[in-house]
């Protein structure tokens, strides 16, 4: 099998084609921190994409809450409990290290196992098929937090305070990843998933498809779906139409897909990066999701160890115990919310793009305001500036302009009560 | 008292021995030929149990689990498939029967998976690779799907697998009294049936797909003007019977044309849907000879004199015996070779010095 180089590893890893990139990568930055519950990502999928027969039980985009919920339920735990099982049988044990991280490793290098390493000799890719009672209640332990030990009735006299809640919860949403190195594209026999050229999204070919359900099989974050009306599989499209620009409003330029635009908990970043020949993301330091993502490395991969290489990047909640981020987002957790908790002047303003225009932003400027409070966090003293930051789309026209100071507008005293 | 010379006897006939160990399972579905018994009148096509059926020799195929193309499913179930053909000089009749402890006829939950048997044929001359062909030797697959033949007998949908299933609307669908079976007034929502996918089709005239591959991974549905084979399948007491029937000649580049008193080469599969058998975890047979009876109620064919055709390329796996995996075999054998080799080296040499 030929070697690829992973980035969110820092290593090459085996994979069972060679090492190919398109010219762009479909990405996203979700904030954890921000998002309110609401499913209206899940549901505007839904009633752009999945509300025809066969497809009721699909939902390409759902949130599922931590740690309980999951849709397939307990997806997460069995892909970590199958790769947990191949490092034992291989007398591994997977750990990071940090201290090699660089530019090419920017969370340092694991020594692990990836999915497509630890597949034996039978399969692409470890993984497992979820039972069909297992796609049920997708939104099964919703709002449930880990429960609180110590005060009576599990109440806590004092409240929660940060680093870690003792009694806590956190929503994960999930769409495909489009992965770099996808699994599902990795374990298809037919040859019939593909990776655009284009966009870096990843694509079932419905008439090549035939229904083996490898896909499903592989895919770690259990996102390709089957169809028993048309016996063949299907997956998050990345609304490729919009994506292209082709949908009317868009007016030929890139929009962000429809589970990003309708976010109202504004926690959602959508666009492409450019990609180099070798895989890595060209240099843009003012491009909002290079600059998150590379520069500030607020933003991480889900499950980096998987090895897939995933393009939605999380913003780790704060209040989670660390080591559960770690597990979820590797070692760059601690890095990520340190920045996340005292941001500097211009990530404060680049975290006001989110979800503020429908088409997707190629290039930011801030315009510098002035001070208008001082603070200290954690121990340290913090600024904050009211900074003006000007996204551009993909013809490097204004789009939106934001103050990080919201405007205020007091309502005059004869329309106090109207809406 | 060893010598040099009875120490080199000895050698040799051990190194014969060991060559013989590792060419062990010479018993292989190569030695069989499944004539297809001529007989006059109708076929029986939807009749497993038709007396006809008395008329054709029934050769039992053995059948392995597919070791060569990932994935790979070591333990496959089926493995064996009781095969007899007759034909009437027109048309041509299989019925293949095999034990499956259950029966696995929908696949329209997500881990349903079907039932169904295969058989292969080589479209040119000689023997491609008798796993899906290769390049440049291409194989037609008649494939027999349990949902599809259920589905014949009774339309499968969603209502039947889920009685309690309430949906307020499918947008896109002509009104209906049921919408659970309202026709689609725009494809595009079933995506798969839109791109041209056959297997996506609502309803399929026959529960055989005809299909052509040219190696791993090209298995490509014929063109739907091009279904010609039909089939009927029946589950009974833990054994599947199923009949494939197709006229003998076809006009299609893509079809196997058959005619007597020509030797052919055929092969079979099967999947188990309950051990969610599909694609290359399956089970196969290799080549077996396959020959058209010439005269009505004789029921074998002349002596066919030469073997099968010859393999079109050197394949080593693809001339091996059913069960016989080259490269296990060919390790064992090393493994006793090299030491034996290197022993008798060793005894030759200490021998000559004692000498
Ligand atoms: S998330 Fe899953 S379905 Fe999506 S590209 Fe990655 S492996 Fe494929
Ligand atoms: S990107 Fe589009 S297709 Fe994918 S989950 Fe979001 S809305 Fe659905
Ligand atoms: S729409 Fe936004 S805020 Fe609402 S659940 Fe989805 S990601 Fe969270």
């Amino acid at each position: 099998m030929p070697d690829v180089y992973n980035w969110h590893l820092g290593r090459t890893m085996t994979y069972p084609y060679p090492e190919a990139h398109p010219t762009k990568q479909f990405a996203a930055v979700f904030n954890i921190n921000r998002c309110i519950g609401c499913q209206t990502c899940t549901g505007s999928c839904k009633a752009t994409w999945t509300f025809s027969r066969g497809q009721e039980y699909m939902w390409w985009n759902n949130v599922e809450t931590k740690p309980y919920g999951s849709y397939p339920q307990h997806w997460d735990v069995k892909v970590l409990q199958l790769l947990d099982e191949a490092h034992q049988a291989a007398g591994v044990q997977p750990q990071w290290d940090h201290s090699q991280a660089s530019e090419q490793a920017p969370y340092g290098v694991y020594n692990g196992l990836t999915l497509t390493e630890a597949s034996g000799p039978n399969e692409q890719v470890l993984g497992y098929l979820p039972a069909e009672s297992e796609w049920r209640s997708p939104n099964f332990y919703e709002d449930t937090s880990t429960g609180y030990k110590g005060g009576a009735y599990g109440l806590s006299p004092d409240g929660a305070s940060l680093p870690e809640h003792q009694a806590w919860f956190f929503y994960l949403m999930r769409i495909c990843n489009h992965c770099t190195y996808p699994a599902c594209l990795a374990a298809c026999p037919r040859k019939a998933i593909y990776k655009r050229e284009e966009d870096g999204i990843v694509l079932i070919d419905q008439e090549r498809c035939r229904g083996y359900r490898k896909c499903v099989q592989a895919c770690p974050y259990k996102k390709s779906m089957y169809r028993g009306t048309t016996q063949v599989s299907e997956k998050c499209v990345g609304c490729y139409p919009r994506v292209e620009g082709a949908d009317p409003l868009s007016d030929g330029v890139p929009m962000e897909t429809r589970c990003m635009a309708v976010c109202p908990g504004k926690i959602r970043l959508n666009g492409l990066v450019d990609v180099a020949e070798d895989g890595s993301w060209v240099e843009n330091p003012k491009h909002p999701l290079y600059f998150l993502v590379r520069m500030e490395q607020i933003a991480l991969p889900l499950y980096p160890q998987f090895g897939t290489e995933p393009n939605i990047y999380y913003i780790p909640p704060r209040w989670a115990p660390r080591p559960y981020l770690r597990q979820m987002f590797g070692p760059g957790v601690d890095h990520a919310i340190e920045r996340y908790t005292a941001p500097s002047r211009e990530l404060l303003a680049v975290l006001q793009l989110f979800r503020t225009t429908q088409k997707m932003i190629f290039r930011y400027e801030i315009e510098e305001g002035p001070l208008v409070r001082e603070a200290e966090i954690n121990g340290k003293p913090w600024q904050m500036y009211n900074d003006t930051v000007i996204g551009f789309d993909a013809k490097d026209r204004e789009i939106v302009r934001l103050s990080v100071v919201e405007p205020l507008h007091e309502r005059p005293m004869e329309r106090l009560n109207s809406i | 008292m060893f010598t040099r010379s009875r120490l080199i006897i000895v050698a040799v006939c051990l190194l014969a021995l060991g060559a013989v160990l590792a060419n062990a399972p010479l018993v292989s579905s190569q030695g069989l030929t499944i004539t297809a018994a001529a007989i006059e009148g109708d076929l029986p096509i939807d009749a497993p149990d038709s007396a006809l059926w008395q008329q054709a020799t029934a050769v039992e195929v053995p059948m392995s689990a597919q070791m060569i193309a990932r994935p790979i499913m070591p333990e496959t179930n089926a493995k064996a498939i009781t095969v007899r053909a007759l034909h009437n000089n027109a048309e041509i009749a299989f019925l293949l029967e095999w034990q499956d402890a259950t029966r696995n006829d929908t696949t329209l939950r997500v881990d349903d998976f079907r039932d169904s048997v295969a058989i292969q044929f080589p479209v040119g001359e000689g023997q491609p690779f008798y796993c899906m062909g290769q390049q440049g030797g291409d194989v037609n697959i008649w494939h027999w799907k349990a949902d599809w033949q259920a589905s014949l007998i009774a339309q499968q949908n969603l209502q039947t697998t889920y009685p309690n299933l309430a949906v307020d609307q499918y947008p896109f669908t002509e009104p209906a009294e049921n919408i659970y079976l309202a026709a689609y007034a725009d494809r595009n929502y079933l995506t798969a049936e839109a791109a041209g996918n056959y297997l996506a089709l609502p309803t399929h005239g026959s529960p055989v797909e005809d299909l052509v591959a040219g190696g791993f991974g090209t298995l490509t549905t014929q063109p739907l003007a091009g279904q010609n084979v039909r089939g009927f399948g029946e589950w009974r007491d833990g054994v599947w019977r199923v009949i494939f029937s197709r006229e003998l000649t076809s006009t299609e580049a893509e079809d196997v044309m058959l005619a007597p008193e020509k030797l052919y080469a055929v092969a079979f599969a099967a999947w188990d849907g309950a051990n969610q058998e599909r694609n290359g975890s399956k089970s196969t047979s290799q080549w077996v000879s396959f020959q058209l009876a010439s005269a009505p109620g004789t029921g074998a064919a002349a002596p066919a004199g030469a073997a099968a055709q010859a393999p079109l390329t050197a394949s080593v796996a693809a001339t091996q015996p059913t069960g016989f995996n080259p490269l296990f075999w060919g390790f064992i054998a090393l493994l006793i070779l090299i030491p034996l080799g290197v022993g008798v080296v060793m005894l030759y040499f200490y021998l000559g010095n004692k000498a």
